[in-house]
């Protein structure tokens, strides 16, 4: 009798969570994750090799120690310097990339320059920045603005030159001129390929602005890190890894909703 | 169905057409010559690979040949141009347009019409081929039947003086197909233009023709001309009837004998090279 009302209420808790939209596959999901931060704790506790390294108990508990209004503060000044490399590196990446891809005189003239500095990780610039600018927020932007450029201008170039031909094709059959050609298709076709690249383009972008603000003790998240690191409060150092991880996500699902509002004709089925 | 008034008579001269790789020449057409009387429907049917997109592309300008010339009333072919349109073997339709926007394209470009005109034609258009109700859906949300149908309104809206369909309606299941076929009759007998189709298909090739024109295997030229002579408006019926049975043996025997001639050169395939590229 009290078992069969056990499993009974049992079956109701799961149709109500059923209602809330709560299905095998959120499950399913809500596991993996449960199960990666055991592991976390089970490596931490059970092995004397990473003793030291906090367990996701004291992450959790590092939350509440947090300043809403310093950390923010320190959101703010990473977000702003991402934003402000990305969209440098997107407003000259990108015609860059449509010039290389559309016109051949621009691809002998800047593609073989953009291939020789290309394997050079963004990372190996930082000394030399040093040199371009005097102003360190400058020097950061720069960082960040560089790890935005490639992917842009690489992927724009590639969409543009892999654009099925039947597609120009067909326009130029039914009269469209140069510019036309450009704006009306070769951009709409070249376009998913496009927002590929700017997704490219803000993951290196987080990671340029770490790498920068850790040298750069000017502040901001990656500075925010390495403060917490020489003053050996790790559960912080956790923290702050999980709070750009956040950040970045965030700025690659921005780019994701943007990019399906104007590519609407990819996803309706 | 022909008119002495029509424009859109195709003329190909002797052309000669090759295409170059590194290490060897293959001739695609060689000496190839015939005409497409404008006004008509002209079929034409080959071995697969016997370069019959070749001919599409050199009317529609975007290839041109190595020797010999293609004319249209008499002009050279410079380029593309949208008094000759290609309804393409897989849709070209633009997938980020809907299927209304892509009818209005062609207009759009050229400006040959008012935007309301323009309208007034697309929604007539897109009509006659049953995609009245479909007209703000996107090609991804279309059947393949009806992306060819919605590819075919866009090419029409245009009158192009010559329409060139290559091997349109491939990869259709046989009713879809059977469907189209009428669609694009119905359409064809109302327009009276010049209309070029390629297939490989015998059935689809007598069924729509007024003229079928046979080609050899490659290097290929014309091996044969068939008039079929089967009455207008065709109809479905026409399929069952004594001289349909007639034109299409006619038709088969002429394949069959290229067929045979390809199997047994296939051995020897790189003299034949050899020897073409002398020839």
């Amino acid at each position: 009798m009290a078992a069969s009302e056990v499993i009974n209420t049992g079956s109701q808790v799961w149709k109500k969570l059923k209602k809330m939209g709560v299905n095998w596959t959120t499950v399913r999901r809500i596991m993996s994750v449960v199960l990666f931060l055991l592991a976390w704790t089970i490596l931490v506790q059970f092995t004397g090799h990473f003793h030291q390294i906090p367990k996701p108990m004291d992450v959790f508990a590092a939350l509440f120690q947090l300043k809403p209004g310093v950390i923010f503060v320190e959101i703010l000044r990473s977000l702003l310097r991402v934003l402000g490399g990305f969209f440098i590196g997107l407003a000259i990446g990108f015609p860059l990339g449509v010039a290389i891809g559309y016109s051949r005189i621009a691809n002998y003239l800047f593609f073989p320059a953009v291939e020789v500095v290309r394997p050079i990780p963004p990372i190996a610039w930082i000394p030399l920045t040093v040199l371009f600018f005097i102003n360190v927020e400058s020097q950061i932007v720069f960082l960040t603005f560089y790890g935005a450029f490639f992917p842009i201008v690489y992927n724009t170039m590639g969409g543009i030159s892999e654009v099925d031909i039947r597609l120009p094709r067909a326009a130029m059959s039914f009269g469209i001129n140069r510019m036309g050609m450009l704006w009306k298709i070769i951009l709409p076709a070249a376009m998913p390929q496009i927002f590929t690249g700017m997704k490219v383009a803000i993951g290196i972008t987080w990671l340029m602005v770490v790498a920068a603000e850790m040298i750069a003790s000017k502040g901001g998240l990656g500075y925010w890190v390495w403060y917490h690191h020489t003053v050996m409060e790790y559960p912080m150092v956790i923290l702050g890894m999980g709070i750009i991880g956040l950040c970045g996500a965030l700025c690659s699902l921005a780019i994701d909703a943007i990019g399906n509002h104007f590519m609407k004709w990819r996803n309706i089925f | 169905m022909t008119d002495v008034n029509h424009k859109g008579k195709v003329v190909f001269e002797d052309v000669t057409r090759a295409l170059q790789s590194k290490k060897s020449e293959t001739i695609i057409l060689h000496h190839c010559s015939f005409v497409v009387a404008s006004g008509t429907l002209t079929v034409l049917i080959g071995p697969s690979g016997c370069g019959k997109t070749t001919i599409i592309n050199l009317i529609a300008g975007y290839e041109k040949p190595d020797r010999g010339r293609v004319l249209i009333d008499g002009k050279h072919i410079t380029g593309p141009d949208w008094e000759r349109l290609v309804l393409f073997q897989e849709t070209a339709l633009f997938p980020w347009l809907t299927c209304y926007d892509n009818v209005m394209f062609g207009p759009l470009a050229t400006k040959a019409m008012s935007r309301q005109e323009a309208h007034e034609q697309s929604v007539a258009l897109l009509e006659k081929v049953g995609l009245r109700d479909f007209m703000d859906k996107y090609p991804i949300q279309l059947s393949g039947g009806m992306q060819r149908r919605a590819e075919l309104a866009r090419a029409l809206i245009n009158r192009p003086t010559v329409m060139l369909m290559d091997e349109p309606f491939r990869g259709l299941d046989a009713m879809t197909r059977e469907l189209m076929q009428e669609y694009y009759l119905r359409l064809v007998e109302e327009s009276h233009g010049t209309h070029l189709f390629v297939t490989s298909e015998v059935e689809e090739a007598i069924f729509l023709a007024d003229k079928l024109i046979i080609m050899t295997n490659k290097p290929s030229r014309v091996k044969k001309v068939l008039d079929i002579d089967l009455p207008r408006p065709r109809v479905a019926d026409v399929l069952r009837s004594k001289r349909y049975l007639e034109l299409k043996t006619a038709a088969l025997d002429i394949l069959h004998e290229e067929a045979m001639k390809a199997s047994k050169e296939s051995g020897k395939a790189d003299i034949d090279m050899v020897s073409c590229r002398r020839a």
